[in-house]
């Protein structure tokens, strides 16, 4: 008897389990959700603001590209009253007497805004892209090439220098074209359809911004042409995204076929300036080649230093050695050199072996509890970096500011050419001093992530970090004590991991804060506060 | 840790056809040596410089009781170290996780010369320590609770000779990451939550069980239902596709004396995978059976 409730037992314990794990639910729940966007301003002075490079674009500039252009790149907008716009509207409303699921889903996404969703896609086109390329059975690694993106390994190699110059241009071309597309819809003044239609509906918050050209357009136009540039493998998600993203705006009722053809135009002819500065703005030379990197060793041989060397096997060259002398956005390179940070100890020297001796302890008494900061912070291959994980963070408050488009674009701006600039001096700083990292100077020290394939002096996230942090401390200053918090962390990870002296994330996170003062100083003389 | 789910690794008991009878328990120490040098990324079977081997070493108690001579309970508790030959990256060593398990002996049949039997367990495992899910290959493993449904057939002829088989479905939580995205090889995903495939495995064998000896060949393969490959010289993630077929060969041995003093030892190697090591597998243990009711 006392054997039967056993067995009952048992088996009500499986039948039991059975039922909680039928009815759990796996779907994991993402952060960063955006709900419709509802500006609190229209910021309509915004085509008046400062531009970031104004030998690559300006109000002027555009106005006279447009303007002058054979053909035009758009006319003047017809008539609200005219049979043309008619018909357009007629379109919209028919279209919006059936819109699908998929339709209303995609309606929802964009109405989050334009500049956050673009933000999110391009921080998850770097993760995708952030592979280094696997070695060749000689030994050798093979360099992705630009022009022929699809073959192994991939273009690009999405690494931090790459990420933060390519979110700068991004963020920067979105920015010029929004105020573009502002000077032209406050010239123009046409209303969106669902204010010309009492019969279309407005899908997404309701605002007095005029239409032509379609903002949405714009920044579709200008965002895909950069993105191709700078990520061609992926032209098949970046076209359709950035279609979905104009559909989203018309079967909205936001904006007309003949608003979304001119914006498109306007997008795209933004964008060739930005391309035309990328083409010939030193990344093509960044990597260098073999006489380069065996000079950088050999200069610090000549210095009586331990040079540099890669800890990988095979021995890999290092990482955009020359990425020190692309060009910045708000330092010149008189600026950059001059704020070079002073060297750091000799790699002779006791104070070095002190910072050795330091990395070994932390090496080697790496608690769960600094573990989990090496983590959260590491951002390496596979992840859309450090400059990444800085437009996160900023997300989330762009996104509680209810910026419009525009506003959000140069918050981004501001913030992602400060993470470039960052990226071009700590580059150049590395490569100046190409001092070696801790486990090459004692090959006991394991670390906690992968010791990045360049040399140690400064620290790149503590550079990238103390830059960010800087920047958004401007923008949003009630938060400077979690900002500047998040930034010493992440400069402090990099000790723990075992990947960095210390002397390397306190200076990288001074020069980052020094770096992203120059963006502050341009940003509060812009016109925009 | 490129592979078993930690269940399969070290239970043998969980598997097989044997029960403890009422009032007994078996236990005692398993040690095993696990070590892999090529990998499959993805498909592609290769060698990677900046590891070498990764070499798995685990300490394991492992229990059974039988509560009836039908139903037992068994338990586990590993402990893990993981260390890399080249590179820099650190091993991690520390408590796996627990895990227990009721097998139910709930259909059997004898014949002239031969009995057969078959078995269902509930198996349940879940982390005792919060070592990293974001460390693979070093990681010492998932960081889920994982709740297993075995069904296990076995048939004996009277000489000794039997052949077993075993399935098993595991569903396993989500896991929990320590940043808040990343690549799980198919998608960008915000959140510091992975969605975790569950799996399937199959375990046959055939052997020999009488008296102090028994001695089997093996076949085991483990099924993620679901995750994304490893891409090209990317690092492992912890809802990759994990899958495997390994064989290998197992002795367990009754002392003369002292009386219930068991070894046990099996070797495994991993023949075909994906997001797996190819492994090799050494295990060897020590165990003692007591007997509580006197009567029996």
């Amino acid at each position: 008897m006392k054997n039967k409730n056993i067995y009952i037992s048992t088996f009500l314990a499986f039948a039991f389990v059975l039922g909680i794990v039928t009815s759990c639910d796996k779907e994991v729940e993402l952060s960063e959700t955006l709900t419709p966007l509802q500006p609190s301003n229209l910021d309509e002075d915004a085509a008046n603001w400062m531009p970031i490079d104004a030998n690559a674009m300006t109000i002027e500039k555009i106005v006279n590209i447009v303007e002058n252009s054979t053909p035009k790149v758009f006319n003047p907008p017809a008539d609200i009253t005219s049979d043309a716009y008619k018909a357009e509207l007629a379109t919209i409303k028919d279209t919006q007497s059936k819109l699908t699921k998929e339709q209303k889903d995609i309606i929802e996404y964009w109405s989050g805004g334009g500049v956050l969703r673009w933000n999110q896609i391009l921080r998850g086109l770097v993760a995708r892209y952030n592979l280094p390329p696997a070695p060749k059975a000689d030994g050798s690694y093979p360099a992705p090439d630009a022009e022929n993106p699809f073959a192994d390994p991939n273009f690009p190699f999405a690494n931090p220098p790459y990420a933060a110059r390519a979110y700068s241009y991004v963020s920067v071309a979105q920015y010029e074209a929004l105020k573009a597309a502002w000077h032209y819809m406050y010239q123009y003044n046409r209303p969106s359809p669902y204010k010309n239609d009492s019969g279309i509906q407005s899908l997404m918050p309701e605002t007095s911004l005029p239409s032509y050209p379609s903002s949405d357009a714009a920044l579709s136009g200008v965002t895909a042409e950069m993105l191709k540039l700078l990520f061609p493998a992926a032209v098949e998600e970046i076209t359709l995204k950035a279609a979905e993203q104009r559909n989203a705006a018309l079967w909205s009722g936001k904006a007309s076929t003949s608003d979304i053809t001119a914006g498109l135009a306007l997008g795209k002819s933004v964008a060739a300036l930005f391309v035309t500065r990328a083409r010939g703005d030193g990344m093509g030379a960044a990597g260098g080649n073999k006489a380069l990197w065996q000079s950088l060793a050999d200069g610090a041989t000549a210095k009586g230093e331990v040079p540099w060397i890669s800890l990988e096997t095979p021995k890999r060259p290092p990482m955009l050695p020359v990425f020190g002398k692309v060009k910045a956005w708000a330092m010149t390179a008189d600026q950059i050199a001059a704020g070079r940070p002073a060297p750091p100890p000799l790699t002779s020297s006791a104070e070095m072996q002190k910072e050795v001796d330091e990395v070994k302890w932390y090496a080697d008494n790496l608690t769960r509890e600094r573990l989990a900061i090496v983590h959260k912070w590491a951002d390496g291959a596979g992840t859309y970096t450090p400059p990444g994980h800085w437009n996160d963070i900023a997300a989330e408050y762009i996104r509680d500011a209810n910026y419009s488009e525009v506003r959000a674009a140069r918050a981004f701006a501001l913030l992602n050419i400060a993470l470039h600039d960052a990226a071009v001096c700590c580059w150049d700083t590395k490569f100046y001093y190409f001092n070696p990292r801790p486990s090459q100077m004692n090959t006991s020290i394991k670390t906690g992530t992968g010791v990045p394939n360049f040399p140690a002096f400064t620290s790149g996230h503590s550079t990238f970090s103390g830059a960010a942090a800087t920047v958004l401390s401007y923008l949003f200053p009630s938060n400077t004590d979690y900002f500047q918090g998040e930034a010493n962390e992440a400069s402090a990870s990099r000790l723990y991991a075992g990947i960095h002296y210390r002397a390397d994330t306190e200076v990288g996170l001074q020069q980052g804060k020094s770096v992203g003062g120059f963006t502050v100083a341009f940003a509060q003389a812009d016109g925009a506060d | 840790m490129l592979g078993l789910i930690p269940t399969l690794s070290f239970a043998q008991n969980l598997t097989d056809g044997l029960m403890m009878p009422k009032k007994s328990l078996c236990t005692g120490f398993m040690y095993m040596h696990d070590r892999w040098t090529d990998y499959w990324e993805g498909d592609l079977k290769r060698d990677n410089g900046n590891i070498g081997h990764v070499t798995t070493q685990s300490l394991t108690w492992v229990g059974t009781y039988g509560i009836t001579n039908k139903v037992n309970v068994i338990a586990m508790v590993p402990y893990v170290k993981t260390k890399a030959s080249q590179g820099t990256l650190s091993g991690m060593e520390g408590l796996q996780d627990i895990s227990l398990g009721v097998k139910y002996n709930f259909f059997g049949k004898k014949f002239e010369k031969s009995a057969f039997n078959t078995f269902a367990v509930l198996n349940f495992s879940t982390p005792l320590s919060d070592y990293t899910p974001d460390f693979f290959p070093l990681g010492l493993g998932t960081h889920t609770t994982n709740l297993s449904y075995r069904l296990t057939a076995y048939y004996k002829i009277q000489q000794g000779w039997f052949v077993n088989a075993s399935g098993a479905y595991t569903w396993r939580s989500n896991a929990t990451l320590d940043r808040p995205s990343y690549f799980d090889g198919n998608e960008f995903v915000m959140s510091d939550e992975v969605k975790m495939p569950n799996v399937f495995d199959v375990f046959v064998s055939m052997g020999y069980q009488k008296g102090p000896l028994q001695a089997e060949l093996n076949y085991i393969q483990q099924n993620t239902l679901g995750g994304g490959d490893i891409r090209r010289q990317d690092m492992p993630f912890v809802s990759n596709r994990m899958n495997m077929i390994k064989t290998g060969a197992l002795v367990m041995y009754y002392l003369p004396a002292p009386r219930g003093m068991a070894v046990r030892g099996s070797a495994h190697y991993t023949v075909a995978g994906r997001n797996a090591g190819q492994s090799t597998t050494l295990m060897a243990g020590v165990l003692y059976t007591i007997k509580f009711d006197k009567n029996q």
